[in-house]
């Protein structure tokens, strides 16, 4: 617990949950609060309308008792009434009869009450009464009861309630505050493991718990970032390897072309820097390719779109692939069906076609077909050329892979893969199907 | 014409300076920048021709500071950045052209004059000649040596290029713009083939001489004797 607090220096105090913590136990204190005095009021209600039933009933029965009895009867009456039922005074002629010693001024007529202390001889001395006079036909009589019970019973109240809001309180902070530390505790877990990742320790992953709670939902989150991340790192770093080893061979030539260049004879120079210059293009073609490919790839290149007719992609394929074919004395043909609007990057989505028609012609061979066949928003490339061996259709789409071991024809080796990374990007697919005899490029967008 | 390049590389200076020196073009440079804005800002050129990487100050900022002080000066701009969204971002911040690092001279002279001559109303020509090859624009007749070729439409704008710039050397990326509507390296003979046809053409009457290929940079119309 020691290590939470000191290593982030963020105390539980200090905390959302502790702030939540705090307003939390105040509204529960102002609900129960509120509570209580209802319940409070409630209480008072019913003891004062208890009172009073009780005084009226007293009242009535003296009042009765002053026209059925005689004066010496009354007073008996009066002098023998239960203390513990009401506590009764009347003004004889001479001296107060009852249990009173002393008749308090100013008492209103009931069902009017006004509280008045009494003293007593007993342990406690101190009395609260509450009556009011009664009119009877042999003058006012006090009428009278203790409330001091009642007092008690209030004070009590007041004493639990406090008590009870006091618990409340102390027991809400406390239960926020470990909360609040049980979060912390998570949360400077993360933190750590976060570090550790800042550090160049791409393969922590934040563990997730059984719970399935907001914390493991944000730590799930997080590990799938984390392995997007991951994976793009490893693309950029085989991106690089990939430059590395691609761009040796022509490099190693350029050098071996630049040494040789002194010694050269005058009329060969031309040719050579040419030669150089070629080779020099074609490294830079390499590595223009793998940059963009890689961009595409993981999403970094913006694309340009706009609404694209598959009718006016694919007349454009034709027109320039037209004259290619015929050098090759192939035949190339258009096959249009419904038109179908596709949203996408035109030069991208070109270039990519575009590489898979120059493809087809490239590698049927002299006097194959080649047709571009367009229906709704399939696009289908297809030659009766010698086609790809089931067991290369996979690879042909990894970067740098070239079919033809002699290298014959120049290329960068990334050309089928940045055609597939531009199709998804466009949420297309591309599949390769034997065309028998031949090869079937389908693309679905 | 007077030519303002910002560029921050010495060696890219040097090159361009020799090669529009050579030309005839009247040319001045800034090496950052804040020089850059300033002479775009106070001095009259026909060409700004603008790195977009440059110390202190970023390219696109100074060419969105040169075009909000209402100069229309058309800008080429020169970047390592290839990327077509580089080259989106450069051309909508207010470039009239752009091209990527490593480059050829001759691309970068033809697109400068290109650029240049924009601004001047030229009499809308009819006819091009070069040598004893004549192109009739509005008729589309073009003749060699008085016979006529009939050409295909791409073969026509391939040959239109070359025309409007005899004795250049034309690099393929430029006549694959002037002739299809698309901005990206073919990387493929889709040009040779083109130029092949046309040179076929030529020879049947003699002179397959007249396009040249130059190697490692592009294809040259000679002007006939």
């Amino acid at each position: 617990m020691q290590a939470i607090v000191s290593v982030k220096g963020i105390r539980p105090y200090q905390s959302s949950a502790w702030r939540i913590t705090i307003i939390f136990s105040g509204l529960v204190t102002l609900i129960i609060g509120t509570l209580l005095f209802g319940m409070y009021r409630q209480l008072m209600n019913e003891q004062e309308l208890q009172l009073n039933q009780h005084l009226a009933a007293e009242k009535a029965r003296y009042q009765q008792m002053a026209l059925t009895l005689d004066r010496r009867s009354f007073a008996t009456q009066i002098r023998n009434a239960d203390p513990k039922v009401a506590l009764v005074a009347w003004r004889n002629s001479y001296d107060l009869v009852g249990a009173l010693s002393l008749m308090p001024d100013n008492m209103p007529l009931l069902p009017q009450t006004r509280d008045f202390p009494i003293l007593t001889g007993g342990p406690d001395k101190l009395h609260i009464l509450t009556g009011g006079l009664v009119m009877t036909r042999y003058g006012p009589v006090l009428i009278a009861t203790r409330t001091d019970q009642l007092a008690t019973l209030i004070e009590r109240f007041v004493n639990a309630a406090i008590t009870a809001m006091m618990l409340t309180i102390v027991l809400t902070l406390a239960l926020g505050y470990l909360f609040s530390k049980a979060i912390l505790r998570r949360l400077v877990q993360y933190n750590r493991l976060s570090r550790r990742i800042e550090k160049g320790e791409y393969s922590t992953r934040l563990p997730v718990s059984w719970r399935q709670d907001e914390f493991d939902m944000l730590a799930r989150k997080f590990n799938r970032v984390l392995d997007t991340l991951e994976d793009n790192l490893h693309a950029v770093r085989g991106a690089t390897d990939n430059i590395a080893h691609d761009l040796r061979t022509p490099l190693s030539h350029l050098r071996i072309g630049l040494e040789q260049l002194p010694s050269k004879p005058a009329h060969e120079l031309d040719e050579a820097c040419a030669i150089l210059t070629e080779e020099l293009d074609h490294c830079l073609a390499t590595f223009d390719a793998m940059l963009s490919l890689t961009r595409i790839e993981e999403g970094q290149q913006t694309l340009e779109l706009q609404p694209l007719s598959l009718h006016a992609i694919c007349q454009d394929l034709y027109e320039m692939a037209e004259a290619m074919a015929e050098l090759k004395e192939q035949q190339l043909t258009l096959q249009l069906g419904d038109d179908a609007t596709v949203t996408g990057d035109k030069y991208l989505l070109f270039q990519a076609l575009f590489n898979l028609v120059d493809n087809a012609i490239k590698y049927s061979g002299e006097g194959a077909q080649v047709h571009i066949v367009q229906q709704g928003k399939q696009i289908i490339i297809r030659d009766n050329g010698p086609g790809i061996a089931d067991e290369a259709k996979d690879k042909v789409f990894d970067r740098l892979v070239r079919l033809d071991p002699s290298r014959h024809h120049k290329g960068t080796g990334l050309g089928l893969s940045l055609v597939k990374a531009i199709i998804s990007r466009h949420n297309g697919r591309i599949s390769l199907q034997d065309a028998q005899p031949g090869l079937m490029v389908v693309i679905d967008f | 014409m007077k030519i303002l390049l910002v560029e921050d590389d010495a060696t890219t200076i040097e090159y361009v300076v020799k090669g529009f020196a050579e030309q005839g073009h009247n040319i001045e440079t800034a090496s950052d920048g804040h020089q850059g804005l300033l002479l775009a800002t106070s001095m009259q050129y026909d060409l700004i021709i603008l790195d977009r990487m440059l110390p202190q100050l970023d390219g696109l900022k100074v060419l969105a500071a040169v075009r909000a002080t209402g100069c229309q000066t058309p800008v080429l701009i020169l970047s390592a950045l290839s990327h077509v969204d580089e080259r989106v971002k450069g051309l909508r911040a207010g470039g009239d052209d752009y091209m990527t690092k490593p480059f050829a001279f001759s691309e970068l002279l033809v697109r400068a004059e290109k650029l240049m001559h924009r601004g001047q109303s030229q009499p809308a020509k009819t006819e091009l000649a070069v040598g004893n090859l004549v192109m009739e624009l509005l008729t589309r007749k073009v003749t060699l040596d008085g016979n006529e070729i009939l050409l295909q439409p791409k073969e026509f704008q391939l040959l239109k290029y070359l025309m409007e710039h005899p004795n250049q050397v034309i690099s393929r990326t430029l006549l694959f713009e002037a002739v299809w509507d698309y901005h990206f390296d073919p990387r493929t003979n889709v040009i040779d083939v083109h130029i092949a046809k046309l040179r076929r053409k030529f020879e049947e009457l003699g002179f397959g001489e007249l396009i040249e290929t130059v190697r490692g940079a592009g294809y040259r119309l000679r002007q006939g004797n």
